[in-house]
């Protein structure tokens, strides 16, 4: 156990070592960088509550780019080795599949967590330059979206162990999609006269990830009181949602041919 | 040498061609199209995906710049920006400014102004603390509503609220004792000034409270002239009578234009008879109202009660919503 | 273990059924193979692309699992993993993650491979040294030659010093040199008492360094055995030359004797064997032919190759 735990932690920290080396990350974390820079000017076309404006955008940018980094280098991520052959000699190692997407996935997860770290300084440093509050509303707001992320990439971890990077995309973009819709569906199951929509609404709410429990922007923008089962009930409903997906992604990817 | 040079021409008449096609095309924006698409405040909550705050700006902006400038507001515009802060509020209902936003430019037709109180209910329901989104209430109701017990309600609501100006109270009462007239409206408006940021909003209450002023000076010249027909026995022939002898009632006549007004700006204004109706009017305005305050909002609102007390009503009061608008 | 006790690799039986397309129609790529590698041996797997090579190696590896048939490296069932700390695997044209040095990634797969900490550094040095990349051991991979990928593939293989060690065509790609190297690299192996698994279609090298090979065409192992055994399998060969071989002396020869025929018009070349050769030339000389040369055909191990296929052709065709 010891040992599986090594084994992990080790493709981990190479995932991250790689991916850190990417252009690509630094382009997006680029991008992210000058949208939250870029929320003064948005946020002075409006005469009141610029503040909060720079706040919303900034905390935006952040979900925004740390779920695009997590789709896009996250559906190559296990695709990737498979058709540039890099898994061969990995797996000719010590190393069971599910080591090695786990390690995959915290890899991935690691990195697109230091990239939130990395905007939140700069949102942190735009914020205090306008003058106006972060709180310990505002972390939990990103350690909220810190746990999505978590959710999300362990679906890319999932679809990008059985299909192509397209494909993967897709599914995840659109299990995130719907994710942030399982509420709604929730709604429709209780306006719904057929049985039939009824109980298929209901069992998407109950399968699809709550998304929308790890927003928390409004609350922390305004400074509105958040519960503590507000954090850690959506942290503990993350963690367990991930390892299920990682559950399901090992078994796929155990049964699976690398041609 | 030729071949780079010939390259470097091609790659400039290239980029100003492009230009000039980019300068010919029109730099038509949402704003530009005026009815602009605004998605069902339900629709962009479902499809707000988690950028609910973000989304809630971007439309609270295009609100804020579909009034910017010299754009006329219209009741057409009203449901426009109605529409906009519905979508934000639905979005973000903690915004704090968009619900007051509302109140001061959905004004022009009632239900306008309806749409501007349903927001501020919302308003008032995420912020229950905040008197001023009751006093827009009770003014909405009091102003453009005609409404008074409601209004008086809402005021009493707020006057209970932290930071609520000490004379709520007192507007309340007055509300309550059916002699509400242009001196609540004045100090509606004054509060509303100071309460106003924004520079196009005040220039509206200032208009409004503009009116007032000439109202209670041409009320003023009323009250001298009964007193003339008193002294005289007859009717005076022209306002400048109330200063000449035999009855020189008045040292001097208060100016005929607002003192908001600067001196740069004067018409050469004048108190004049209005030969329609006998009433002294000033020539800024050219015409006084009958009703119990002057302002071209009060003839609408008692003609919008008149349309909701039936249908087939005539308007009340001459004017109307045409001459208001002219 | 049934039979030579030292038998390192077992595969037995090994049936492969790949899913073309969505649909359930299937296609056999391995039928039933079965071979074994011995301790301490170079042990050759030819055949011709597309025979199932990479498919039975990919099966040892565990990267794809066997329809049927049962495959054991070291005594361990392939689909474990332990046992992998005891194996070397080399693919065919390496791949490596591009953004680290070779040094990093060699120092990765030690540490997966449970080298302790204590002589990592020290084997990485040595690897990089042996496959001569000492020089470039701190630039990205993705400055790599495809000839210094392939020298960073065989250090990932030898970085644990395991004992089994699994070559995907290790010469491919690669200059005279750089070929030379791999077979040093793999005869010295073989000194320290390792054993190599080795896929390839370069048929002198197999020759020059392997031990044993099998023979694979078509997902069925044609032949298997020592090289030497090969070559002395039969009696030996001849090869006549001859011009002006008359129609019918031509298919009398072909009717009595075991002979191959190459060549046309006036020039034939016929194979035969030894024991045969006075009996044809009679015939032949009788017959007004002239004969242009007669050689002893040394048999390499591209004739059995070559034989193999096609019988396997033939074989083919009338099935």
């Amino acid at each position: 156990m010891k040992t599986s735990v090594t084994r992990i932690w080790i493709i981990a920290v190479n995932t991250v070592r790689e991916a850190i080396r990417n252009k690509l990350l630094y382009t997006l974390l680029f991008f992210s960088v000058a949208i939250i820079g870029t929320a003064v000017l948005i946020a002075s076309l409006s005469y009141v509550e610029g503040e909060r404006i720079i706040q919303d955008i900034g905390l935006a940018a952040i979900r925004l780019f740390s779920v695009g980094i997590a789709i896009f280098v996250g559906i190559g991520l296990i695709h990737g080795e498979v058709d540039r052959r890099t898994i061969y000699t990995i797996l000719s190692k010590p190393v069971s599949r599910a080591e090695f997407l786990l390690g995959k996935f915290l890899g991935l997860l690691l990195t697109v967590w230091l990239q939130v770290i990395l905007m939140t300084v700069a949102f942190v440093i735009v914020t205090s330059a306008t003058g106006s509050r972060i709180d310990s509303g505002h972390a939990a707001a990103l350690f909220l979206t810190a746990m999505e992320l978590m959710v999300i990439v362990a679906l890319a971890t999932l679809f990008s162990a059985f299909t192509t990077p397209l494909l993967a995309a897709l599914f995840t973009l659109g299990v995130y999609t719907l994710g942030h819709l399982s509420r709604d569906m929730l709604a429709l199951a209780r306006q719904a006269e057929v049985e039939g929509v009824k109980v298929a609404a209901t069992w998407l709410y109950r399968l699809l990830p709550d998304l929308e429990s790890f927003n928390l922007t409004i609350q922390a923008v305004h400074g509105l009181t958040i519960s503590p089962a507000e954090i850690w009930l959506p942290m503990l409903y993350a963690v367990g949602y991930a390892i299920a997906l990682l559950f399901v992604a090992s078994f796929i990817f155990q049964r699976r041919d690398l041609k | 040498m030729i071949g780079k040079f010939a390259l470097l021409m091609a790659l400039m008449a290239t980029v100003c061609a492009t230009g000039f096609i980019h300068a010919r095309m029109p730099p038509t924006t949402n704003a530009d199209r005026g009815d602009a698409f605004v998605p069902d405040p339900a629709v962009a909550s479902v499809l707000s995906l988690g950028f609910d705050a973000a989304l809630a700006d971007y439309y609270w902006l295009q609100a804020v710049q579909a009034i910017g400038g010299d754009t006329r507001i219209t009741a057409e515009l009203g449901v426009h920006l109605g529409k906009l802060i519905d979508v934000v509020t639905t979005l973000d209902p903690w915004v704090d400014h968009p619900y007051r936003f509302a109140a001061v430019w959905l004004t022009e037709s009632e239900e306008n102004v309806r749409q501007a109180n349903r927001l501020l209910e919302r308003g008032i329901a995420h912020h229950p603390n905040e008197w001023r989104n009751w006093f827009y209430l009770g003014f909405n109701q009091f102003y453009y509503l005609l409404e008074n017990e409601q209004a008086a309600h809402s005021l009493e609501q707020a006057s209970r609220l932290p930071k609520a100006p000490r004379y709520l109270p007192r507007l309340v009462a007055r509300l309550r004792s059916q002699t509400a007239d242009i001196l609540v409206a004045e100090t509606f408006l004054r509060e509303l000034i100071r309460d106003t940021e924004e520079e196009s909003a005040r220039a509206e209450y200032q208009n409004a409270l503009d009116e007032i002023e000439i109202e209670k000076k041409a009320r003023f010249l009323d009250r001298a002239r009964e007193a003339f027909i008193k002294l005289a026995g007859r009717d005076i022939m022209s306002v400048d009578e109330l200063l000449a002898e035999p009855h020189p009632l008045l040292s001097a006549l208060p100016s005929p234009e607002p003192e908001s007004l600067p001196a740069a700006l004067s018409r050469g204004s004048v108190w004049e008879i209005d030969p329609a109706n006998e009433r002294i009017v000033s020539s800024y305005y050219g015409a006084r109202y009958e009703l119990h305050f002057p302002s071209r909002e009060h003839q609408r609102a008692e003609q919008w009660r008149a349309e909701r007390e039936g249908r087939d009503s005539p308007p009340s009061g001459p004017g109307g919503l045409d001459d208001g608008e002219s | 273990m049934a039979g030579d006790a030292r038998e390192v690799v077992q595969v037995d039986s090994v049936v492969k059924d790949f899913r073309p397309g969505f649909g359930l129609r299937t296609k056999r790529v391995l039928h039933g193979v079965s071979f074994s590698v011995r301790e301490g041996e170079i042990f050759g797997f030819v055949g011709p692309n597309g025979a199932g090579k990479t498919t039975t190696l990919k099966v040892l590896m565990g990267l794809i699992k066997a329809t049927s048939g049962r495959a054991t490296i070291l005594g361990c069932d392939v689909a474990q993993t332990e046992f992998r700390r005891h194996i070397g695997f080399l693919p065919e044209n390496p791949y490596f993650y591009s953004f680290l040095t070779a040094r990093e990634i060699l120092n990765f797969y030690a540490k997966l491979s449970g080298v302790p900490s204590a002589g990592r550094r020290d084997r990485v040095d040595t690897l990089l040294n042996w496959v001569g990349l000492e020089h470039a051991a701190d630039a990205r991979l993705r400055t790599y030659s495809k000839g210094m990928l392939q020298r960073v593939g065989v250090a990932q293989a030898l970085v644990h010093n395991p004992r089994v060690i699994f070559l995907d065509e290790p010469m491919s790609g690669l200059d005279p040199l750089g070929r030379k190297e791999i077979r040093d690299v793999v005869l010295r192996l073989k000194r320290e008492g390792k054993t190599v698994f080795m896929n390839t279609h370069i048929l002198s090298d197999v020759e020059m360094i392997c031990d044993r090979v099998a023979i694979i065409v078509d997902g069925v192992i044609r032949y298997q055995g020592r090289i030497e055994d090969f070559l002395i399998e039969d009696e030996l060969w001849s090869d006549v030359v001859l011009s002006g071989l008359s129609v019918e002396a031509t298919t009398h020869i072909e009717e009595a004797f075991d002979a191959r025929f190459h060549g046309v018009g006036e020039r034939i070349e016929i194979r035969i064997r030894d024991k045969d050769v006075s009996a044809v030339l009679q015939i032949a000389l009788a017959a007004g032919a002239e004969v242009i040369s007669l050689s002893q055909h040394r048999v390499s191990l591209e004739t059995i190759f070559i034989d193999a296929v096609e019988r396997s052709e033939g074989g083919g065709g009338e099935s």
